[in-house]
C-alpha cells in the first residue's frame, strides 16, 4: 500500500520530534500568556510602583521619587517592629510546626498509627478555610466566654480569664498558636510520605546491629528524611510569611502593632492610609525576602533529586 | 512495499554513542533481525527507522527516498512494540481500528477491516473486551493487529515477545513466521534472543556498542561468524573458544590449550601465525571417537539430546549427542575435535581468520 | 525491665502519643462544632450549658437567613471556584502536557518560574490587579475574581499534572504516532482519557485553594460578588457577640470544601504530598 499524504496531517517535512516541540510550544502559550499578564506585568508594576510617590487608585499620577519609600521604611520604628514580629514568626511557626509535624509523623508511621481514619482527621485542619480557622480561635480565646478561660480558671491553672487577643505580649503568641495547629497537618502529611521512602530494609539491619529505637531514629530514619524537612522547612517558611487571613480577623494588626507583620502593613498602608508607593515597597521587601526563600527551596530541591537519580 | 536503507546513521546522546555508523539494506520483503544485548544501540536503531527518534547525522531512505523528516506515519510504517502499548480505555476493536479511525473512514469499512484482521489473529471472541482483559499473549496479537490492519511498506517489531513465557514465545514466533510468509511486507525486527533471530529472519544484524559486527544470513552467521564476538552471540549451547597457541611439529599442527593438544588436519589448520583463538560447537565435539583422554565433568540430558561437558585443568569443552546418552561424571572418554568445525579468531582483533590467511 | 515488658511500654507509649495527635487535631472542631448547636444563653453561661436537651440548629438557620448574605456567599463561592478550577484545568492540562512530554525550549526553566511563583505574597500582585480591575470594571464581579485566582491555581495545576503526564507510558504516545495521530490527537484521544482520575483530583484540589482563599476577595469585592469567606469575615466582626452563629457560619463555609477533601483524599495525598516531596 503506497503512502496517501492526504490521508492525515499533510507532510510538512517536518519529523515527528519536530512537530511535537512545535505543538507543546502552542499548548504553553496560553498558560504563559495568562501567568505573564496576571503575575509578571503585575510583579514590574508593583516595583515600578514602589519608587513612587502615589496616593490615587491611578498610580500614573505618581511622582518618581526613587529609593524615598524604601528610605521612609527603614526609619520607621514600626515597620522595624513589623520586620522583627516577622522574623519571630516564621522562626517560631517553622520550629514548631516542623518538629510537631515530625513527631506526628513518626507516630502515624508506626504500626499502630495505621489507621486510615487518623490520616483523615489530618485532612481537616488542612482543608479548613483559614477565615474559618481564624473564627474558631477567636471563639477559643474570647476573653469572656472561651473555652480556653473556662478550662483554665476552672481547673486553676489561670487565676484569672486572660485577654488573649488584646494584650500585646500574647497576641502575637496567640495567634501563632492557631496557625501552628493549622498548619502542622500538611507537614505530617508531608514528612510521612518521606518517612514512607525510606527503605524497610535499614530498619531491619539497625535492628539486628542491635541499635535501640532512639539510636535507630538518629542514624537511620534522620539522615533519610534529610531532604523532607528541609523541604518542609523552606515551604513552612515561604507560607508563614504569607499569612494574613488570622491577622485580619482576629487583630487587624493590634494591639499596638503587636501582630502587625509585613504582609499586613503593606496591606494597611496600601488600603487604610492609601499610600500606594509605600505599600508597595513594604510588599517588595516581603517579596524579595521570599525570594530568597524560594532559591534556597530549589538548590535543595535540584540537588537532592539528582542525588537520588543517581546523577550526582 | 519497500525497501529500507540506512546510510551512516550515528545517534549521540552527549558523549554516548547510541549508533555508530550504521549501514544497512533490507530488500523489499525481507526479514531481517538487528539482533545484540541490551544497550548494543538495536532499539535506538529501529526508532530512527520509525521516524520516532532523530539520528545525529546519517540518512534513512524508504523505496529510495530519503524519509528522514516524515513523521511514522508518512514512512508508512507500523510498529509492534515490547510493551504492546495498547491503549487501555479501548476495546480490542477500537485499539485495532484507532488508525482508521484517525483516517476517518466510514464505520462499517472500520468494522469490516477489524473483522477481517480479528479473524486473522483469532481474536474474534475478544474483540470488546479491553486490554487488562486479556492475557499476555492475546495482548500481544492485539498489537499485532493493530499494526496488520494499516496494510503498511514496513513492518517494525521492538522485542515483542520478551515479556511473555517462554511456551508463548515459541508459538508467536511461528505466527509471526506465517504472518510474514503470508503478506510479505518488509520486516525489521530487534531482539536479543539468539533462537528468535536465526528462526524468524532472512538475515541478521548482530549490533554491538552502537556498531554493526556482521549482517548474515542465519547460516552465515553460525557458521561463518566474522568476529567472535559473533561467534559467541549465536548458538546455543555458546561456543567453546579457547585461548591456548598453534603449534608446528614435524608436519603435524595442534592447537595447544593448557595440557591438552588438539591435532588438526592440514586443511583445516590456519596458515598464519600470531595468537589465535580457537572455536569449536559442541556439535562437531565427539567423544570415544578416539583423541585425548579426558574426564567427564557434568552430563545435562534434555531429552532428545544430552550435553556432556568434559574438563582438562580450568578448561571446560562441550559436547553435544543426539538422545540421551549416559555418562557418569569422573568417566574417562576420548575427546575429538571435527576439523570442519573449527574456528580460529584473531586474539587482539577478534575477528576469525580464514583459511588463506585472510581476516573475515 | 523485660523485653516484653519494654515493648508494651512503648506501646503504651505509642498509644499516648496518638490519643495527643487525636485530641490535639481534634478539639478545636469539635468544641467549634459542639458551640455552633449551642443557643447563646447555654454558651455565655458559667460553665457553658451542655445539657443534650439544649442543642438546636438556631444558629444554622438564624445565619442562611436572607439578610444575612451567607448563601450569597456560598453560590459565589461555588461557582467562582468552579469556573477557576475549570480553567486552571483546560489551560494548565495542556501546558503541563507539554511541559512533561513534548521537549518545548526552555521547559526547564519554565517550570522552575512556575514554581516559583507560589512562593511570594499576593500582596505584590494586588495593587496593580486593583487597578486594572476597577478600569475595566470588573472589581465586585465573579469574572474578575476568576482571572485573579488563576494566577495561583493555574502554577499548582500545571505542577501537578505534570507529575502525572511524566507517568504516562512513552509507548502509548509513540503507538499513536505510528497509528498516524497528530500531537493534539495523541493528547487529546490517548493521554488525556486515561489520566482521568489524577485531572479530577487536581480539579478538587484547585477547587478547594479557591474557595478558601480570602485576601483577593475582600480586596476585589463589595457586595454582591462576596464569597463565602468573606462573608465569615464580616460575621465575626459585625455580629460578634453572637458566637454560636459566628462559628455556625464558619462551619457552613468550611463544611464543602472539607467534604470534598475527605472524599477524594487518596489522590489529594497520592498526588500532592508526593509531588512535593519528589517534585
Amino acid at each position: 500500500m503506497t503512502i496517501d499524504p492526504g490521508a492525515v496531517a499533510r507532510p510538512t517535512g517536518r519529523s515527528y520530534l519536530a512537530r511535537r516541540r512545535r505543538t507543546g510550544t502552542l499548548l504553553v502559550l496560553p498558560a504563559l500568556a495568562v501567568l505573564a499578564l496576571i503575575l509578571a506585568l503585575p510583579i514590574a508594576a508593583s516595583l515600578a510602583l514602589s519608587l513612587m510617590d502615589a496616593d490615587t487608585a491611578d498610580f500614573r499620577f505618581g511622582v518618581f521619587v526613587g529609593l524615598d519609600n524604601y528610605r521612609t521604611l527603614f526609619a520607621d520604628p514600626v515597620f522595624a517592629l513589623a520586620l522583627r514580629n516577622s522574623i519571630y514568626w516564621m522562626v517560631v511557626e517553622v520550629a514548631v510546626v516542623v518538629v510537631v509535624a515530625l513527631w506526628f509523623a513518626l507516630l502515624l508511621n508506626h504500626p499502630m498509627g495505621r489507621w486510615s481514619v487518623f490520616r483523615i482527621i489530618l485532612l481537616v485542619p488542612w482543608a479548613l478555610a483559614p477565615v474559618a480557622n481564624a473564627v474558631l480561635w477567636k471563639w477559643i480565646y474570647n476573653s469572656s466566654y472561651g473555652i480556653l478561660n473556662f478550662l483554665g480558671t476552672a481547673t486553676g491553672v489561670l487565676p484569672d480569664p486572660v485577654v488573649w487577643l488584646g494584650d500585646p505580649g500574647l497576641a502575637l503568641n496567640a495567634l501563632l498558636v492557631a496557625e501552628i495547629w493549622k498548619e502542622i497537618p500538611f507537614i505530617t502529611l508531608l514528612l510521612l510520605a518521606g518517612l514512607q521512602n525510606v527503605p524497610r530494609i535499614l530498619y531491619r539491619a539497625s535492628r539486628l546491629d542491635g541499635a535501640g529505637p532512639w539510636q535507630t531514629f538518629r542514624f537511620v530514619t534522620l539522615p533519610q528524611l534529610r531532604t523532607t524537612i528541609l523541604i518542609c522547612i523552606v515551604l513552612q517558611s515561604i507560607w508563614a510569611l504569607k499569612s494574613f487571613d488570622l491577622v485580619y480577623v482576629l487583630t487587624r494588626g493590634g494591639p499596638a502593632n503587636a501582630t502587625t507583620m509585613l504582609n499586613f502593613l503593606a496591606y494597611r498602608v496600601s488600603f487604610q492610609f492609601g499610600n500606594l508607593g509605600l505599600g508597595a515597597a513594604v510588599a517588595d521587601i516581603l517579596f524579595f525576602v521570599m525570594f530568597l526563600l524560594a532559591l534556597a527551596y530549589v538548590r535543595v530541591f535540584r540537588p537532592a533529586r539528582a542525588a537520588e537519580r543517581g546523577v550526582a | 512495499m519497500a525497501d529500507v536503507e540506512l546510510r551512516a546513521i550515528t545517534k549521540r546522546y552527549g558523549a554516548v554513542e547510541a549508533c555508530a555508523d550504521v549501514n544497512l539494506h533490507v530488500a523489499d520483503g525481507e526479514f531481517v533481525t538487528l539482533l545484540g544485548p541490551s544497550g548494543c544501540g538495536k532499539t535506538t536503531t529501529l526508532n530512527i527507522i520509525a521516524g520516532l527518534d532523530e539520528p545525529t547525522s546519517g540518512e534513512v531512505l524508504m523505496g529510495g527516498k530519503v524519509v528522514n523528516d516524515l513523521t511514522p506515519y508518512e514512512r508508512d510504517v507500523a510498529m509492534v512494540f515490547q510493551n504492546y502499548a495498547l491503549y487501555p480505555h479501548m476495546s480490542v476493536a477500537d485499539n485495532i481500528g484507532f488508525t482508521l479511525r484517525l483516517r476517518k473512514r466510514p464505520r462499517d469499512e472500520i468494522r469490516r477491516r477489524v473483522q477481517t484482521v480479528a479473524e486473522m489473529l483469532e481474536l474474534a471472541h475478544v474483540l470488546e473486551r479491553l486490554p487488562r482483559e486479556l492475557s499476555g499473549g492475546q495482548q500481544q496479537r492485539v498489537a499485532l493487529g493493530r499494526a496488520v490492519i494499516r496494510e503498511p511498506a514496513v513492518f517494525l517489531f521492538d522485542e515483542p515477545f520478551s515479556n511473555l513465557d517462554a511456551a508463548l514465545r515459541v508459538k508467536m514466533r511461528v505466527e509471526v513466521k506465517e504472518l510474514h510468509q503470508r503478506l510479505g511486507i518488509t520486516s525489521l525486527f530487534v531482539t536479543h534472543d539468539q533462537e528468535e533471530a536465526l528462526s524468524l529472519s532472512d538475515r541478521i544484524a548482530i549490533m554491538r556498542d552502537g556498531h554493526v559486527e556482521q549482517v548474515g544470513t542465519p547460516d552465515d552467521v553460525y557458521a561463518q561468524p566474522r568476529t567472535r564476538y559473533v561467534a559467541r552471540f549465536i548458538g546455543s549451547p555458546q561456543m567453546d573458544i579457547f585461548t591456548g597457541r598453534l603449534e608446528r611439529r614435524d608436519g603435524i599442527t595442534a592447537y595447544v590449550v593448557g595440557s591438552a593438544a588438539f591435532e588438526i588436519p592440514g586443511e583445516a589448520a590456519p596458515t598464519c601465525d600470531g595468537e589465535l583463538d580457537m572455536g569449536v560447537r559442541a556439535e562437531h565435539v565427539r567423544l570415544n571417537a578416539g583423541g585425548i583422554p579426558m574426564p567427564v565433568r557434568v552430563v545435562q540430558p534434555l531429552g532428545s539430546m544430552t550435553y556432556v561437558t568434559i574438563g582438562w585443568d580450568e578448561e571446560l569443552l562441550t559436547s553435544r549427542l543426539l538422545g540421551m546418552a549416559h555418562f557418569s561424571p569422573g568417566e574417562a572418554v576420548t575427546v575429538s575435535l571435527d576439523p570442519a568445525g573449527l574456528l580460529f579468531f584473531d586474539r587482539e582483533s577478534g575477528r576469525r581468520v580464514l583459511p588463506d590467511g585472510a581476516l573475515a | 525491665m523485660s523485653r516484653r515488658g519494654r515493648a508494651r511500654t512503648r506501646r503504651i507509649g505509642i498509644g499516648l502519643g496518638l490519643a495527643l495527635f487525636v485530641a490535639w487535631t481534634l478539639a478545636p472542631i469539635v468544641w467549634a462544632l459542639i458551640s455552633s448547636f449551642l443557643p447563646l444563653r447555654a454558651l455565655t453561661s458559667t460553665p457553658p450549658d451542655l445539657a443534650p436537651g439544649n442543642f438546636t440548629l438556631e444558629n444554622y438557620l438564624g445565619v442562611l437567613s436572607a439578610d444575612r448574605d451567607l448563601i450569597g456567599g456560598l453560590r459565589n463561592s461555588a461557582i467562582v471556584a468552579s469556573f477557576t478550577a475549570v480553567l486552571a484545568l483546560l489551560i494548565g492540562s495542556s501546558a503541563a502536557y507539554a511541559l512533561a512530554r513534548l521537549r518545548v525550549p526552555g521547559g526547564g526553566k519554565i517550570l522552575m518560574l512556575i514554581l516559583v511563583t507560589q512562593m511570594f505574597p499576593a500582596m505584590v500582585i494586588i495593587i496593580p490587579l486593583f487597578i486594572v480591575l476597577s478600569r475595566t470594571g470588573l472589581t465586585d464581579s465573579q469574572v474578575g475574581l476568576m482571572i485573579v485566582y488563576l494566577s495561583f491555581v493555574l502554577p499548582i495545576v500545571i505542577w501537578v499534572l505534570k507529575g502525572f503526564f511524566e507517568a504516562v507510558p512513552r509507548e502509548l504516545e509513540r503507538a499513536a504516532a505510528v497509528d498516524g495521530a497528530s500531537t493534539m490527537q495523541v493528547f487529546r484521544l490517548v493521554v488525556l482519557p486515561i489520566s482521568l482520575p489524577p485531572l479530577f483530583a487536581t480539579g478538587v484540589f484547585a477547587f478547594i485553594e479557591a474557595w478558601n482563599e480570602f485576601f483577593f476577595a475582600v480586596i476585589l469585592t463589595q457586595s454582591s460578588a462576596k464569597t463565602a469567606p468573606v462573608v465569615v469575615a464580616e460575621f465575626s466582626g459585625q455580629y460578634v457577640s453572637l458566637y454560636g452563629q459566628m462559628v455556625a457560619a464558619a462551619a457552613i463555609a468550611s463544611i464543602p470544601v472539607i467534604v470534598l477533601a475527605i472524599v477524594f483524599r487518596r489522590y489529594i495525598l497520592e498526588g500532592f504530598v508526593e509531588g512535593a516531596v519528589k517534585g
